[in-house]
C-alpha cells in the first residue's frame, strides 16, 4: 500500500504549511515514503517550497504592462515576495497573487453569447446534462464516433484527435482506468481553462462524466492549477449540485487535486507523475498514458477545453461542430493579452486570422510589432504575418504552433531581444531540470540574450549549435521548444539583433 | 515461424522481446556512449549522449531506455548522432569544472574521457548554475561537489534501487537541481550506510571521497591493486588505490559492476574502513610480556612457542573442552578450515567457532 500512501505526499507537506525542517521527516512517518524522497518532492514545488511569499508575475504579458517597475518598487519595501514565472492573470497584468489572500478574478472580455460556439463561456450553464443522457442511451462507440465525425481536437496544446485517445482507452484489454481533467494552465498567456470552469463548470463535469461513462472508468481526478484556489471550489460545488440534481452516476468518484506550482505539472506524464506523489519529471513515452497512465492503469488525460466541447458535440453533432470551424474544425478559445485594448478570452471558428482577432479584442495598442500566437512556446511572428490563420496545420507550417491559443500582441515599443529574454527567463525557471539539453540549454540560452543585451555582440554565435540540440534531444515539449522564442526573434526580426547596446 | 529480427548500421540482428537499442547494439560490439547509465540500475535517459537514429521517427531515441521493435532500422553512427554526441558533451562541460586537470583532480572523469573519443562541438561558456552544495553535511567520508555535478541522477538511483537506503535525493528543480540530503543533513544523520556506492556510480567526480580528496593525488595517479575484502567471508572484490610513492593505500574502489562477483558494490567496511592500515598504534610485529608485565619486541618463533604453551598448560591442567576457539569474520575460508583443524586435531576439541556464524 505504499504507493497509495505516497499519492498524499503533496498534501501533506501542504497541510504541514510547506517545506521546513522537520515536515520531511513528519510526512516520511506518515506515508512511510523515505525522508530524502520527500525533500525531493518538496523542494520541485513553488508552493510547498515557499507557501507564503506573495508573487509578482514577469511573464511576457505582464512584463509588457511593468511588472519590471512593480518588482523594482515590492524589492523597495519589507514585504517578502517571489517573482514568478505566470500566474495566469495575463489578463489583468501586471497581475499579483497572494498565496494566503482571496485573490479576486476581475471580469474578463468574452465574446457575445451565441448557439453557434461550442463552448460559449458567456451562455448560462445548465444542469440538463442532456450530452451525459445521449452517452448512456447510445454508448462509447457512438460517442467515440462522434467524436471522430466531429474532429475536435485537444485544446491543451498538442492538438491531438481526441478520438483516437478514448479509443485507445476503451480498446485496453485492463478493466482499471482513470480519466484525468488537466486544468493545470500555466502557459504564459493562457487563461482559457480558469474561465471555461469559472463560467461553464457544468460542460466540464459534463464531459468528464461522459469520458468516464464511455471509457468504464470509476474514479475522475480533476487537476487544478494551484494558484487557481477559486477556480477549483467552482468545479467542485458544479459537481456536487449536479449529484444532488441527480445527473451523476454515483459509482463514480470525484476527486479534486491542486497543483503545487509547476508549470511542467501540466505536462500530461509530469502531471501523472504529481497526481502520484512525485516530482513532476515528465516520463519518457512511449508508454503513452492510454496504455499506461495513472498507476500505471489505461488513462484519458484531456484539457478543460477540449472536455468542455464533449457536451455539444454529442447533442448537437459531431459534423456541427465540423462546421464551425473555418479551416480546422470546431470553433476555439483564444486568450489574448498584451498590447491590446481589451485582453480577454474570444471564441471563433477555429482558423479565424490574427488580423480579426485583434479587431475582436478592440485593437492594438500603438502598432502592431509582432505577436506570439500560442504561448512562450510558440515564439513570435511578424506583423506582417498577421492573416496567418490561427489554427493547428497553418501555424506549425510556418515554424510556430497554436499551443494553447494564449496570443500575445507586442507593439511596437518592444524590444524583441527583451521579449525573447522574458520568455527564456521563464523555461529557465521551469524546466523541471531532468534532462540535460533542457536543464542546461535553457540556462546557456538566458544567459546568452543577456550577454548580448550587455553589448556582447558575438553572445548569441554558438546559439545555432545548441537550439536544434535542444529541440532534438529534450524529452518533452518544454525543452524542445525554448529556444523558438529567440531564435523565431532573430529570424524576424535580424536587425535587432545585429550589434547593439542595450541597458 | 521465421525469426523476427532488426537492423543496426545495415547489420541484421534477431529481436528479443524487452531489450534496448543499447543492449542489442552491445551484441553487435557496437559502442553507444553513455553518462547516465548503468546496466543495474533503470534508465532515466537524462543526459541524451545516447540518442541514436530510427528509422519512421521524427526525433532520435534514447538507445538506453527505447526497447527495440521487430524489423526496427537502427543507425548509431552518422553526422546526425555524432552531432548530438558533440552538442551533449559541450552542454555538461558548459556545466561542469571545464579544466580538465582540476575536473581530474580525484576521480576519473568520464565527460573528458568521452570527449577524448567523440569529440565536442566546442567549447560554450559555463552557465555556472545555482546548484547549491552541502556545507553543512559534516560527515567525515563522503564529499558533494556540487560544482561538477551534471544532474544525471546516478547517485541518488544506485542509493535509492540498489542500496534500498534513499538517503540521498535530487532536490529542487531546473538549474537550481541538486543532490540533498532530507533538509540537507549530514549524510551519518540519515539513513545513510556509506557504501559509497553514490561515489562509484558519479561519473564526474563530484561525489568524492574525502579523505582522499585531502590526501590531494588524483586517481589515475594511483596504482590499483585488487584483492579479497576480508572484513566477511562473501568474498567481495576490491582495489586498493596505492600511492607507491608513499607506500601507502589513499583510498578503496569496487571493481567495475559486471566483472567481480560484488558487482561493483562495496559495503562500508569494504569502502572507508582501511583507516587502521596506516595507523600509527597498529601492531606490526609480535609482543610478548616479559616478567614483569611489560610488552616487548619479539621473534614470531617466541610469540608462538608461548601461545602453544600456555594453551597445552590449559589443556593439561582442566582437559581439552576448557579451550574455545573463536576465528575472526575476517579470516579467508581457508584460515578458518585449519582454524577448525587445529582446534580439533591438535588440540582434540570441536568448541570452534566463527563470528559471523551468529
Ligand atoms: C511543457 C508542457 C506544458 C503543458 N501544459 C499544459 C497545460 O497547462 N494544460 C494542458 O491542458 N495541457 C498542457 N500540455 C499538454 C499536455 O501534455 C497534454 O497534451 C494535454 O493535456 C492533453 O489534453 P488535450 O488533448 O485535451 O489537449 C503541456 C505540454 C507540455 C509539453
Ligand atoms: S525538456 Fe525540460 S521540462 Fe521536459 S523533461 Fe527535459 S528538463 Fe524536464
Ligand atoms: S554512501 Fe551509499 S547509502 Fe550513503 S548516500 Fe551514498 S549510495 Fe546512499
Ligand atoms: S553527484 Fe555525480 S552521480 Fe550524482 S547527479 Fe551529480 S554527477 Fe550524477
Amino acid at each position: 500500500m505504499t504507493d497509495r500512501r505516497r499519492e498524499e505526499v503533496l498534501i501533506r507537506i501542504e497541510h504541514a504549511g510547506g517545506l521546513a525542517t522537520g515536515v520531511s521527516n513528519d510526512v516520511h512517518a506518515e506515508t512511510g515514503v523515505p525522508e530524502a524522497d520527500v525533500y525531493g518532492v518538496a523542494t520541485f514545488y513553488s508552493l510547498l517550497k515557499h507557501p507564503s511569499e506573495i508573487r509578482v508575475c514577469q511573464g511576457l504579458s505582464c512584463h509588457l504592462a511593468g511588472s519590471g517597475e512593480k518588482i523594482d518598487a515590492m524589492s523597495a519595501t519589507d514585504t517578502p515576495f517571489l517573482a514568478a514565472a505566470c500566474l495566469g492573470r495575463c489578463d489583468e497584468a501586471p497581475a499579483s497573487w497572494d498565496p494566503q489572500g482571496e485573490n479576486p478574478l476581475p471580469e474578463v472580455h468574452l465574446t457575445a453569447a451565441s448557439d453557434e460556439l461550442a463552448i460559449n463561456l458567456a451562455g448560462v450553464d445548465s444542469l440538463s446534462y442532456e450530452g451525459l443522457a445521449a452517452a448512456q442511451d447510445n454508448g462509447a462507440d457512438w460517442v467515440i464516433g462522434e467524436l471522430e465525425e466531429s474532429g475536435v481536437t485537444g485544446r491543451g496544446g498538442a492538438g491531438f484527435p481526441a478520438h483516437i485517445k478514448w479509443r485507445g482507452v476503451a480498446n485496453q484489454p485492463v478493466t482499471e482506468r482513470y480519466v484525468v481533467l488537466n486544468a493545470d494552465e500555466g502557459e504564459p498567456g493562457t487563461f482559457k481553462d480558469r474561465e471555461v470552469i469559472l463560467k461553464r463548470p457544468h460542460l466540464v463535469v459534463e464531459g468528464l462524466a461522459i469520458a468516464a461513462q464511455a471509457l468504464g472508468a470509476n474514479d475522475i481526478y480533476c487537476y487544478v492549477r494551484g494558484e487557481f484556489g477559486a477556480v477549483r471550489d467552482t468545479l467542485e460545488a458544479a459537481m456536487e449540485d449536479a449529484t444532488t440534481a441527480g445527473a451523476l452516476d454515483t459509482a463514480t468518484t470525484w476527486h479534486f487535486v491542486d497543483g503545487h506550482g509547476a508549470y511542467i505539472c501540466g505536462e500530461e506524464t509530469a502531471l501523472l507523475e504529481s497526481l502520484e506523489g512525485r516530482r513532476g519529471m515528465p516520463r519518457m513515452k512511449p508508454p503513452f498514458p492510454v496504455e499506461a497512465g495513472f498507476r500505471g492503469a489505461p488513462t484519458l488525460i484531456q484539457n478543460v477545453e477540449t472536455i468542455a466541447t464533449i457536451p455539444s458535440i454529442l447533442t448537437r453533432g459531431g459534423a456541427w461542430f465540423r462546421d464551425l470551424g473555418r479551416t480546422e474544425p470546431g470553433t476555439k478559445l483564444y486568450c489574448v493579452s498584451g498590447h491590446v485594448q481589451r485582453p480577454g478570452v474570444y471564441e471563433a471558428p477555429m482558423g479565424i486570422s490574427m488580423a480579426e482577432l485583434i479587431d475582436m479584442a478592440g485593437g492594438v495598442v500603438g502598432t502592431l510589432k509582432a505577436f506570439s500566437p500560442g504561448g512562450a512556446s510558440s515564439g513570435f511572428l511578424p506583423a506582417s504575418m498577421i492573416n496567418v490563420a490561427l489554427d493547428f496545420g497553418s501555424l506549425q507550417k510556418v515554424g510556430s504552433m497554436l499551443g494553447s491559443a494564449g496570443v500575445v500582441v507586442l507593439n511596437d515599443t518592444v524590444d524583441m531581444a527583451e521579449a525573447a529574454l522574458v520568455q527564456a527567463v521563464f523555461f529557465e525557471d521551469e524546466s523541471c531540470g531532468q534532462c540535460a539539453p533542457c536543464r542546461i540549454g535553457t540556462q546557456l540560452v538566458r544567459q546568452a540574450i543577456e550577454r548580448f543585451r550587455r553589448g556582447d555582440s558575438d553572445a548569441l554565435e554558438h546559439i545555432a549549435e545548441i537550439a536544434p540540440g535542444m529541440e532534438q534531444g529534450s524529452i518533452c515539449g518544454l525543452g524542445q521548444a525554448a529556444s523558438l522564442p529567440l531564435l523565431s526573434a532573430m529570424k524576424y526580426f535580424p536587425n535587432e539583433f545585429e550589434s547593439s547596446v542595450h541597458t | 515461424m521465421s525469426e523476427q529480427t532488426l537492423t543496426i548500421n545495415g547489420v541484421s540482428i534477431d529481436h528479443r522481446p524487452g531489450e534496448t537499442i543499447l543492449e542489442a547494439a552491445r551484441r553487435l560490439d557496437i559502442d553507444i556512449p553513455t553518462l547516465c547509465h548503468d546496466d543495474r540500475i533503470e534508465p532515466v535517459a537524462a543526459c541524451r549522449i545516447c540518442l541514436v537514429e530510427v528509422e519512421g521517427s521524427r526525433l532520435m531515441q534514447p538507445s538506453c531506455h527505447s526497447k527495440t521493435q521487430p524489423d526496427m532500422v537502427i543507425t548509431t553512427e552518422s553526422q546526425r548522432v555524432s552531432r548530438n554526441r558533440q552538442f551533449s558533451l559541450s552542454l555538461h562541460m558548459a556545466d561542469t569544472v571545464s579544466d580538465r586537470t582540476i575536473a581530474e583532480d580525484a576521480n576519473p572523469n568520464r565527460l573528458f574521457e568521452l570527449a577524448d573519443i567523440h569529440g565536442t562541438a566546442g567549447l560554450w561558456p559555463h552557465v555556472d548554475s545555482p546548484r547549491q552544495g552541502r556545507p553543512m553535511d559534516v560527515n567525515r567520508f563522503i564529499h558533494f561537489r556540487e560544482d561538477r555535478c551534471i544532474g544525471c541522477a546516478l547517485c541518488t538511483r544506485y542509493c535509492d534501487e540498489i542500496e534500498g537506503v534513499t538517503a540521498i535525493t535530487l532536490a529542487h528543480r531546473g538549474a537550481l537541481t541538486t543532490i540533498s540530503t532530507a533538509d540537507e543533513l549530514s549524510l551519518t544523520d540519515t539513513t545513510c550506510e556509506l557504501c559509497g556506492g553514490c561515489i562509484a556510480v558519479c561519473p564526474t567526480g563530484a561525489m568524492t571521497e574525502k579523505a582522499a580528496l585531502a590526501y590531494g593525488k588524483p586517481e589515475k595517479e594511483l596504482e590499483k591493486i585488487r584483492t579479497t575484502c576480508n572484513f566477511c567471508g562473501v568474498g567481495c572484490q576490491l582495489d586498493l588505490n596505492v600511492d607507491r610513492d608513499a607506500n601507502r593505500i589513499v583510498k578503496v574502489t569496487p571493481p567495475p559492476p559486471g566483472t567481480t562477483v560484488n558487482d561493483g558494490n562495496l559495503c562500508v567496511k569494504g569502502r572507508f574502513a582501511n583507516d587502521f592500515i596506516h595507523h600509527k598504534d597498529r601492531l606490526t610485529e609480535p609482543l610478548v610480556r616479559d616478567a614483569d608485565g611489560v610488552l616487548r619486541p619479539t621473534s614470531w618463533d617466541e610469540a608462538l612457542d608461548r601461545v602453544v604453551e600456555g594453551l597445552q598448560g590449559v589443556v593439561t591442567r582442566h582437559g581439552p573442552h576448557s579451550l574455545g576457539f573463536v576465528s575472526s569474520s575476517r579470516c579467508t575460508g581457508e584460515e578458518n578450515y585449519l582454524f577448525q583443524k587445529m582446534s580439533r586435531a591438535a588440540f582434540g576439541t570441536h568448541n570452534v567457532h566463527q563470528c559471523a556464524a551468529t
